[in-house]
């Protein structure tokens, strides 16, 4: 049982998610369970958005409290897969302006979870490195620290700060840096201007979905008086991930009503940006790829923001490429397993859920799986059954770019 | 009363011994999380007392064995188990009994494909799949299996099989007992036993022995637990063709009903009857029923599945049939659109209203009634009035109108799952209003007994309101009944409590 002294954090969370819970109580028909990547794999109906609203309900009828659901909340991606399969969503949505909300729900009651002493292990070790660093800890040999945030840019030539910053995720720093020079060099050869930051901290975002508010919020601030301090307009952020952070959680930190100044940035999604500039012929794809290809809708970019046709324009655009598609919806269903702090908890599932969805790809027949998000690459390639490349790494190849740097298998050798 | 498992024993001996059963500690699950989170289906919960549903402890077997050795656990033991797949169902097959507790048989874990046999056309699976699932792994062999429930995204093989489900393809593919062929049962007293027409696994037909099959489609968790189902595979259809009509008067719109279900077309596979109730409940927020003048009092909707070859030209008959009578096509987007979304839009909490109209979620009473088509007009009006009634006295009460859909397999003309929606305001239910409630439930029940038809077609009678009409209703077979369970389970382990089966140790 919790400490007694956190009833009211528990009455107050209660309170703010019951109506929200309700909604989904009161209908009860699960339609979200068979999409949902985790539930896909432990088959545990505590695992499920239902009972992630249930189980409010049952707390404010004093059935449970947060110690005793706290595993169950630890078992999601933030995917967004159940929001959308929601019938809540799907046929009042339009008319009440309503959409169940699964994803909030689930980053609330972590948030409780750290509030009330029922922090996850895992999470907490997580979060004091990221505390002292100010980046991921990228879990794993890589040494991760201020003076290393900008190495993947060797050779580069990118200036510092200036109206529009390049925002690149700490995976892709430190990790997976062909990512982010594959990016970077596409947005050079079509003479777009950009710099980077003074000083780069993790976006908050990671630490948000595991419950530690505070902390996110720092990271929060401390990245946005560096935008401020170089007079930055825009802020370009490749990866889905920092791309949710920055149109999600940065304008709620720094909204109107605030003690601070309205969130002025202009947010712009690198694969947007991407298939705009290649649209207008400022990036020429002319070597051809002679791969069989499928590719991996990252969930936040099909599911939690709707994006999912820039990536395919862009696919078929390279000259040589086959591209064996699966349509988004029916990738409601997929994931890598790599979101929402899953794979640090319950790495088991998500190499799980990742060895699934590389296997639906190698069931196609195709040579190479393409995402585009760094997060999702290493749980993919870790499976070791199939090439996983992102998106702008391909588009480099086409555009005639030598990347450098290191994919997520080099770089653990 | 002999000696029978009202009340569990469940202590930490029986969760040790469980957990030697299982060898793994995860699927064994006794925390509060995981029996709170299997106590309720969707049907309307009397949530102001769920602490008294919640079994003693949740058991996620992998293999029959393991299912096998838990039943004979509990059945040396006298403690009760509930068997729950999906725990998607509108009654309560799949929650403990009030106050009863129990070992709770969570079979989701199960849910492999065994056996995909496209020469003898059958697929083996396990009862945790779910049809969408295993559809979308038929869909390259170009086959299916055409189980459609309503909650066919989310329902699973288990529970159909235990409810005895029905599909809304039904009349042209058969329902859930039309589908399965055969199956592995574990036995109330553990055995495991293979259930089938006679002789193999995938047999259509036979007249050896007994027939058993449909003993164990049906019996809500009573009689035992699937542990995997050997089932059908149909062509998947080259076609589908869907139109819905409006009429001005529900009279009407029966009479087309009868037309059409009697117009001997072998590729329909439903025809649905919508009354006044239903389409005022629509109006409220539906933007294909919004702009349908009030003079629009009932829809038809018919579907139709197969070969174009025979699809087609039988649409043009279906068009003159439903026109025929004063009947007006609405249009291909809204047929198109309606039939496409039938799993989807079936219910959900925002549409329900209180009297003065304000905006409540509510939750969904489904009545599942079968009955014939000759007294259709007679229960409605009497549903109606009793729904109505109950409105009026307490307020946490809607009524969402009626559908009544082609029943019989194969045979779409003569009977009706009928269905009256009610929209119940859980939030506000106590003691008081619940017992209005299960009245409430219970008169609608006795009138569809007094015009010859059956209260549930498929979600079974395990709930209060009906369980308690279940020697009523089945007459002079109660007797056989009780009989059976008795033989089957002689220490009334299997779900017991429902459907009245108690009667049985008396």
């Amino acid at each position: 049982m919790t400490d007694p002294a956190s009833n009211g954090e528990q009455r107050e969370f209660v309170e703010r998610w019951r109506d929200n819970a309700y909604g989904c109580f009161s209908s009860g028909h699960k339609f979200c369970r068979e999409v949902c990547p985790v539930m896909q794999v432990t088959r545990n109906e505590n695992h499920t958005p239902t009972a992630f609203h249930a189980n409010i309900v049952a707390m404010e009828k004093g059935l449970v409290d947060v110690a005793d659901v706290a595993d169950d909340y630890v078992h999601c991606t933030q995917c967004g897969a159940c929001e959308l399969r929601c019938p809540n969503s799907l046929f009042t949505g339009d008319f009440y302006r309503h959409r169940t909300q699964t994803v909030k729900v689930v980053k609330a009651m972590r948030a409780l979870m750290v509030e009330t002493g029922n922090e996850r292990e895992g999470w907490k070790l997580w979060n004091e490195r990221l505390a002292a660093h100010h980046n991921e800890p990228v879990l794993g040999e890589i040494d991760v620290s201020q003076e290393h945030v900008a190495d993947w840019a060797e050779g580069l030539d990118i200036p510092v700060g200036g109206e529009t910053i390049l925002f690149v995720d700490c995976e892709a720093a430190f990790y997976r840096t062909s990512y982010t020079r594959a990016f970077a060099q596409l947005l050079q050869r079509a003479g777009v201007q950009f710099g980077l930051m003074r000083e780069q901290w993790c976006c908050g975002g990671p630490a948000a979905e595991m419950g530690y508010v505070d902390l996110a919020r720092r990271h929060a601030e401390h990245n946005v008086a560096d935008w401020r301090a170089v007079g930055a307009k825009r802020i370009i952020a490749p990866d889905p991930h920092d791309f949710i952070a920055f149109t999600e959680d940065y304008p709620a930190y720094f909204g109107d009503d605030g003690a601070h100044a309205r969130f002025e940035f202009e947010i712009v999604l690198g694969v947007e940006l991407v298939a705009e500039l290649v649209r207008d012929g400022k990036i020429a794809l002319t070597e051809p790829v002679e791969r069989t290809v499928t590719y991996h809708d990252p969930c936040r970019l099909n599911k939690r923001k709707g994006v999912h046709e820039a990536p395919r324009e862009l696919l078929r655009a390279i000259p040589g490429l086959e591209f064996k598609d699966v349509d988004r919806v029916t990738q409601w269903s997929y994931c890598s397993g790599g979101g929402g702090g899953l794979p640090v908890e319950k790495p088991e599932i998500t190499a799980e859920i990742s060895r699934r969805r590389v296997q639906r790809a190698a069931d196609l027949e195709v040579d190479a799986l393409i995402s585009a998000c760094p997060w999702s690459e290493r749980p993919l390639s870790e499976v070791g059954t199939l090439e996983v490349m992102d998106l702008f790494e391909l588009l480099a190849r086409s555009a005639g770019i030598e990347v450098g740097g290191h994919t997520s298998a080099e770089a653990r050798a | 009363m002999s000696a029978v498992a009202f009340k569990s024993a469940v202590d930490d001996a029986v969760v040790e011994e469980l957990r030697a059963i299982l060898g793994d500690g995860d699927r064994v699950l006794p925390n509060v999380s995981s029996r709170v989170n299997r106590t309720r289906v969707p049907a309307p919960f009397p949530v102001h007392r769920w602490g008294e549903h919640m079994p003693d402890v949740a058991v996620l077997p992998k293999t029959a064995q393991e299912v096998s050795d838990v039943v004979k656990l509990a059945n040396r033991l006298k403690i009760p188990v509930v068997p729950r797949a999906g725990g998607t169902g509108l009654s309560d097959g799949a929650v403990p009994m009030r106050g009863r507790g129990g070992i709770l048989v969570d079979v989701k874990l199960m849910n492999q494909i065994h056996e995909i046999d496209l020469v003898d056309r059958t697929v083996t699976v396990g009862p945790g799949i779910n049809m969408l699932k295993l559809n979308e792994a038929l869909r390259p062999h170009g086959v299916f299996y055409p189980d459609d429930p309503a909650s066919y995204p989310c329902s699973l093989v288990g529970g159909r099989i235990g409810t005895g489900g029905w599909s809304l393809l039904g009349s042209r593919f058969g329902h859930t007992r039309d589908l399965v062929i055969s199956m592995e049962v574990v036995l109330p007293t553990g055995e495991i036993v293979e259930i089938a027409e006679g002789g193999g696994r995938k047999l259509r037909k036979s007249s050896t022995g007994l027939t058993l099959k449909h003993l164990f489609t049906g019996h809500q968790g009573t009689l035992g637990i699937c542990t995997e189902a050997t089932l059908e595979l149909v062509p998947r259809p080259e076609t589908e063709f869907a139109a819905f009509f409006a009429f001005e008067d529900y009279l009407t719109a029966h009479r087309t009903t009868g037309r059409l279900t009697k117009s001997g077309l072998a590729t329909l596979a439903g025809v649905v009857l919508f009354d006044e109730w239903k389409l005022r409940y629509l109006r409220r927020d539906d933007e294909a029923y919004i702009p349908q003048p009030e003079s629009v009092r009932a829809v038809i909707a018919v579907a139709m599945y197969g070969r174009r070859a025979e699809v087609e030209p039988a649409s043009k008959i279906v068009m003159e049939l439903g026109r025929a009578d004063g009947g007006r096509y609405l249009g291909d987007e809204i047929s198109q659109g309606d039939w496409a979304s039938r799993h989807d839009r079936y219910a959900t909490p925002l549409h329900g209203r209180t009297q003065d109209g304000q905006v409540v979620p509510m939750s969904w009473h489904c009545e599942d009634a079968a009955l014939n088509y000759s007294v259709l007009p007679q229960v409605r009006e009497e549903w109606h009035a009793i729904v109505d009634r109950y409105i009026r006295e307490y307020g946490i009460f809607d009524d969402w109108g009626m559908f009544a859909y082609t029943n019989g397999a194969y045979k779409p003309w003569a009977d009706y799952l009928v269905e009256i929606d009610v929209g119940i305001w859980e939030q506000k239910l106590d003691e008081t209003s619940w017992d209005a409630w299960v009245r409430c439930k219970r008169e609608i029940s006795e009138v569809s007994l007094k015009y010859g038809g059956s209260m549930t077609a498929c979600h079974g009678a395990t709930r209060e309101g009906d369980a308690e009409l279940v020697p009523t209703e089945m007459g002079s077979s109660w007797e056989v009944v009780k009989r059976i369970k008795r033989a089957l389970d002689p220490n009334n382990v299997m779900n017991p409590g429902k459907q009245s089966m108690d009667e049985a140790y008396e």
